[in-house]
């Protein structure tokens, strides 16, 4: 086959993989869909309670909403990407039925599927913050749409990972979940990580999700400055575990099916 | 022509190695309808899987320049939560094909009325086994992969299927595993012995029947 044919077919099969997906994700009605996008809002809203029955101001700028967005929108991303790309495996098993779906199709199938109803949350958030007039505008929209991007390329990686290793053991599942349950407290939703003391800082600037926290707030906000974002590193994170993940995907192939 | 070049496939289960094939070296020529025998557990599916492209060869080369079909008979394609509809569409999809017609198609050949707008788990087996082997047909492979035919549904739908089939073999050709002579004489004019993880042919059926009733 040339290259513009199996193009061709590699793009069918996503498209075809990706409203499947969709279907088994979200179920027949729109409801389903709905409440993808209430999920985040809910998260956010619950948070800014607590903050207000404590008389707590926003740690930065005026809105406590938009400052827990910009961290809320991409963590709840980063979990959902880890989840739902561990169990792809597993779960898309009758697929192996046809010989032109591999089994990497079924991530990429998901992770375009998360991304684009993560587009769909983010301007529908942040399009009603600014509405309500919660939120200014954007300073640098570009750097969103990079962190966004980016983010995706670090949690289709661990997703990776975690496929290949759930699928080895089952119980991975469990420890997934617990390392998984400090990034709440370790990804600056809360605080501003660049005025937590250097101790703290040490060990938080190990966590990807951080920095890609507050590549959003740089983007968002005018004058935010971190000190901890280091674009290169959650680069390099990212596409190294994105590179082991597909690797061992490979090396792996012939002994799963 | 579908080719096996020193094709090797084991099995790890547990502690214990299966070995299926054997460094095999074979040609399924075109336009052969070949049978596949065996006994019970020698490795019969496992080929037609390696046939299908759906399982890789531990070592070794398989190429075809044929569309194959997955190994009918075998209907864990379909996705028990959606319905017959969505998946007909999504298996047309994935083909290339303009899924209206494909959907037309299969609706007049399985029959299944109204049902094809359930969910597949509420499918008797029967009625899978229609519409994958109706979904198949709409879809003109050139190769069609059998495993075991087992007669579905009433007696009007296996004089439809079958008739449907040979219709099919005049175009399209067949890899049947069937331990049924008189199938294998329906449809067949060559076949494969498979025994102790190596392939045999044989130009004619009597002499395969016969080493197949010797051997296993």
């Amino acid at each position: 086959m040339g290259i513009a044919k199996l193009t061709w077919l590699q793009i069918r099969v996503i498209v075809s993989l990706t409203l499947r997906e969709t279907r088994m994700t979200f179920g027949t009605s729109h409801s389903g869909y709905l409440w993808a996008i209430v999920q985040p809002l809910v998260s956010i809203t619950f948070l800014v309670f607590i903050f207000y029955l404590i008389g707590r101001q926003a740690p930065y700028g005026t809105s406590l909403a938009l400052f827990f967005s910009t961290a809320v929108l991409t963590l709840e991303m980063h979990n959902k990407m880890s989840v739902s790309l561990m169990r792809a495996f597993t779960s898309n098993k009758a697929l192996l039925t046809y010989p032109m779906i591999r089994e990497t199709d079924t991530l990429f199938a998901r992770t375009v599927l998360i991304g684009s109803t993560f587009v769909i949350i983010n301007i529908i958030l942040y399009g009603g913050l600014i509405g309500f007039g919660l939120a200014d505008l954007p300073s640098n929209p570009e750097h969103i749409i990079l962190a966004f991007l980016s983010a995706l390329l670090f949690s289709f990686g661990l997703g990776t990972i975690n496929a290949i290793l759930y699928q080895r053991n089952q119980s991975w599942q469990h420890v997934e979940k617990v390392l998984a349950r400090p990034l709440f407290f370790m990804s600056g939703v809360f605080y501003i990580p660049s005025h937590m003391p250097p101790e703290a800082v040490m060990v938080l600037k190990w966590n990807p999700v951080l920095h890609l926290v507050e590549w959003v707030r740089e983007g968002y906000y005018a004058n935010y400055t971190s000190q901890i974002l280091d674009i290169p590193y959650v680069l390099s994170v990212g596409a190294c575990l994105s590179m082991i993940g597909l690797f061992f995907e490979r090396i792996t192939r012939k002994s799963r099916v | 022509m579908i080719a096996f070049d020193t094709v090797t496939k084991t099995y790890h289960v547990k502690d214990i190695k299966k070995l299926i094939l054997d460094d095999v070296s074979f040609a399924f020529e075109s336009g052969k309808n070949i049978a596949v025998m065996g006994h019970n557990g020698a490795g019969k599916s496992t080929l037609m899987r390696l046939i299908a492209g759906i399982e890789l060869p531990t070592s070794g080369l398989v190429t075809s320049d044929e569309t194959v079909s997955w190994p009918l008979g075998f209907v864990g394609g379909f996705n028990g939560l959606m319905t017959g509809i969505e998946n007909v569409r999504f298996v047309a999809r994935i083909y290339g094909h303009d899924s209206d017609r494909i959907l037309e198609d299969v609706r007049q050949f399985a029959e299944l009325g109204l049902s094809i707008e359930l969910p597949i788990s509420t499918y008797s087996s029967g009625m899978k086994a229609r519409l994958a082997f109706g979904l198949s047909l709409a879809i003109n492979f050139d190769c069609y992969l059998i495993d075991e035919i087992t007669a579905v549904g009433d007696r009007r739908f296996k004089l439809k299927s079958k008739k449907a089939l040979t219709d099919k073999i005049r175009t399209a050709r067949v890899i049947m595993i069937s331990h049924a002579e008189k199938t294998i004489h329906n449809y067949c004019d060559s076949g494969v012995l498979l025994h102790n993880s190596k392939l045999y042919y044989y130009d004619d059926l009597k002499s395969l029947i016969k080493d197949y009733q010797k051997f296993c």
